[in-house]
């Protein structure tokens, strides 16, 4: 029988040695890391969150990329998207990110700070094909953490059909929020109450940073502080509060019965204020023919306050073992027309120019790269990464939007409960 | 109940003059009969339902699926779901994700079985020094929460270069590492008489004799609750195989029934439901074979006879 305190004795040795080796595994080096040849390649990881479609397209990518790059391996691998920040916390915390890694603007800060991720600067990857205003989102204290695959632009959605079998005029784009309102209020009023304008699009985090930088204010400054005052705030929610109970908009109550579709995918509203590339789930969820898409509203014509954000980023793990194998992989994913041409729109519209020239956009995708042309001429520069937390602050000011739509609370009752969470999260992480 | 206070026809021979609880008329019966057959269908139907609306919308479209329409019927009922779930993803057909499924599971219920058994016989009829230390501190992991050990049991693995393989998976098996399932064995072992280990003992029998001649033979029913358990939870099982695979050749069917649904593209409901009531199938087959040796593992507590 085996000794019981020997035992502990051996797992306690196991254990400690464990945490020496770990400890071994974080020097830094600079140089390019191990490389391969085509008799003996490296074998890089990469991870991706998506659905069977994206895995099937990357699956494609990664043969071509392989094909082109004998002396480079790529072991693809793939989960939900909820599941895959679970994925990475518990690596990250253990030291074993996977090489290159698709990304989320709003990891990107909490990722980068803690030095996780390459800083893709000392590597080579070719951003020249790339808008200017667009490569900052990807980076923190000029340290290139991320680069884009793609972007997506906000925009109204909505169902020509629909407006058409009620009698209501589509709209143009060239709106106020005022037109915008009485756009929401004429749909609700010919339906009877059967189908709703749309959500309450003040709910929207992005479509009040929106609102901000049509009236010129910044939603948080460069150290991170709040940009915007508790009266803009208060202003905002108000330009809907004469639709909230009534056809205009549809209540948060329904919205909930509802999920997990949204209210346009289960045919119960027939506009939405949101990303561009949410067309395909859309149009998938509702079984429309049919979506179009216009530049939200603005009071100032000249000032849309709409840009470019990427709509997800390729970054490499700090603690690779080959940054050279990494960066090309990155460098194919992300300037490749041929990647292009198999990923579509499917990630957003492709961000790096020869990208987007190479690649032929047919039906749906067609639509949206459109769509982002238009409206070419009234884009800023691209938001940088989120501060830490920002997801916190996202679903607070949705929840206590939807206590507003609730009718729960009133707007300086809510404007003050999302203030005082905001500053304490930003006190918290500062 | 109404129905009992008022006067009903009955057989001459009984009397009913005034009112008496306890001898009811056939008629009263019945109506009570019917009544708790109404209240226990109604009941068993909405148990049902969700099981119910997965049955049928894995046979609708995906854009008949959720949102506004709550009916179970569809005019487009059709088989395409199934077909697009059978596809497999990303490469990888889905009969190698039942196939993972089926080695996680099996390997999982051997492994506690072979281990369980052993420690539990250790527990229950070996006295050692400390045996009442160590039963507690065996106790004392089951109060541990999962989450509590996942980072530093994700280095461990991570260091031997043990991810992306069925090892962290399965090793916790192997070694007895399932507290409920000792405990349980431990119980039901204290519970046969030591007289027949006793009478063993004098007929010239060691532990491992004792252990395979008498205990596992009439361990049988605690064995097939484990094996039960430990397959379902196996089965099941989510995070696990998250954290520790990344190959999708090796997903088991729980990752790979999520990525029919992505909120940041598009998501396949109906492909996904299809692909949940696939999985439920060897579930539900195990569970119905070994079923009755479930209630058979709790009524037997103790030795018949």
């Amino acid at each position: 029988m085996i000794n019981r305190r020997h035992f502990l004795t051996t797992v306690a040795v196991g254990t400690a040695s464990a945490a020496a080796l770990a400890a071994c595994g974080t020097g830094s080096s600079t140089s390019a890391g191990e490389t391969g040849t085509a008799e003996k390649p490296v074998t890089i990881n990469y991870t991706w969150w998506g659905n069977d479609d994206r895995a099937e397209r990357t699956r494609k990518a990664i043969a071509l990329f392989e094909s082109k790059n004998p002396d480079i391996k790529v072991n693809g691998n793939f989960t939900d998207f909820p599941s895959y920040w679970q994925k990475r916390a518990t690596e990250a915390a253990g030291g074993g990110l996977p090489d290159v890694m698709q990304w989320d603007l709003s990891y990107l800060r909490d990722y980068g700070q803690r030095n996780q991720l390459l800083d893709l600067g000392t590597v080579k990857i070719n951003t020249d094909a790339f808008e200017k205003s667009l490569l900052p989102s990807g980076q923190i204290k000029g340290k290139t953490y991320g680069i884009p695959t793609s972007t997506n632009a906000f925009a109204v959605y909505y169902d020509p059909a629909k407006l058409a079998s009620l009698g209501v005029a589509e709209p143009t784009g060239n709106w106020t929020y005022k037109d915008f309102n009485a756009f929401l209020t004429e749909v609700g009023t010919k339906s009877g109450g059967a189908l709703f304008g749309s959500t309450d699009y003040t709910g929207v985090w992005w479509m009040f940073n929106i609102w901000l930088r049509q009236n010129n204010i910044e939603a948080f400054t460069e150290d991170g502080k709040l940009g915007f005052s508790k009266d803009d705030l208060k202003k905002w929610w108000n330009t809907t509060a004469g639709l909230r109970g009534t056809p205009a908009i549809i209540s948060e109550e329904r919205v909930t019965q509802l999920k997990p579709k949204s209210p346009l995918g289960s045919n119960v509203t027939v506009s939405e204020v949101t990303w561009d590339n949410f067309m395909a789930g859309y149009l998938g969820d509702s079984g429309a023919k049919e979506l179009k898409l216009v530049p939200v509203p603005s009071d100032d014509p000249d000032n849309l306050g709409l840009f470019l954000k990427p709509s997800m980023l390729m970054v490499a793990s700090a603690k690779t073992k080959y940054k050279d194998a990494a960066a090309r992989f990155i460098d194919f994913m992300v300037n490749d027309p041929e990647v292009g041409q198999i990923f579509k729109t499917s990630r957003g519209v492709p961000a790096s120019k020869t990208q987007r020239d190479g690649t032929t956009f047919e039906g749906t995708d067609k639509l949206v790269v459109d769509y982002e042309k238009s409206i070419e001429k009234y884009l800023k520069d691209a938001p940088e990464p989120p501060i830490v937390g920002f997801g916190t602050l996202e679903a607070s000011f949705n929840r206590i939007a939807s206590e507003l739509n609730y009718g729960k609370v009133d707007i300086n009752g809510a404007a003050d409960a999302w203030f005082k969470e905001a500053e304490d999260l930003i006190k918290q992480n500062a | 109940m109404t129905t009992m206070a008022t006067p009903t026809q009955s057989a001459p021979d009984e009397q009913v003059s005034h009112y008496n609880p306890k001898s009811e008329s056939a008629g009263a019966k019945r109506a009570k009969s019917t009544l708790f057959h109404i209240v226990a269908l109604g009941l068993t139907a909405v148990v049902l339902y969700p099981g119910l609306w997965m049955i049928a919308s894995s046979f609708k479209p995906n854009s008949e699926i959720g949102g506004s329409n709550t009916s179970l019927w569809s005019n487009n009922f059709s088989f395409d779901n199934f077909v697009t779930a059978m596809e497999g993803i990303g490469g990888v057909s889905t009969l190698q994700f039942f196939t993972n499924s089926l080695i996680l599971a099996i390997g999982a219920v051997v492994g506690t079985i072979l281990s369980a058994s052993v420690s539990a016989y250790a527990f229950a009829r070996i006295k050692f020094p400390g045996r009442s230390i160590f039963f507690g501190m065996m106790i004392a992991t089951l109060l541990l929460p999962f989450h509590v050990v996942i980072i530093p049991q994700y280095i461990v693995f991570q260091q031997l270069g043990l991810v992306d393989t069925y090892v962290p998976l399965l090793i916790g098996k192997f070694l007895a590492a399932d507290a409920f399932f000792v405990f349980l064995m431990v119980q039901f072992m204290r519970n046969l008489p030591a007289e027949l280990d006793e009478a063993a003992r004098i007929d010239g029998a060691g532990h491992v004799r004792i252990f395979t001649s008498i205990m596992l033979p009439l361990m049988k029913p605690a064995l097939i609750s484990t094996s039960i358990f430990s397959f379902i939870w196996s089965w099941n099982d989510f995070l696990g195989p998250l954290l520790y695979l990344n190959t999708p050749e090796k997903y088991p069917l729980p990752l790979a029934l999520r990525l029919f649904v992505d909120q940041t593209q598009s998501s396949d409901y109906g492909a996904m439901i299809a692909m949940s009531v696939l999985a439920l199938l060897p579930v539900l087959i195990f569970f119905l074979v070994f079923q009755r040796y479930i209630v058979e593992g709790v009524s037997t507590q103790g030795l018949k006879g």
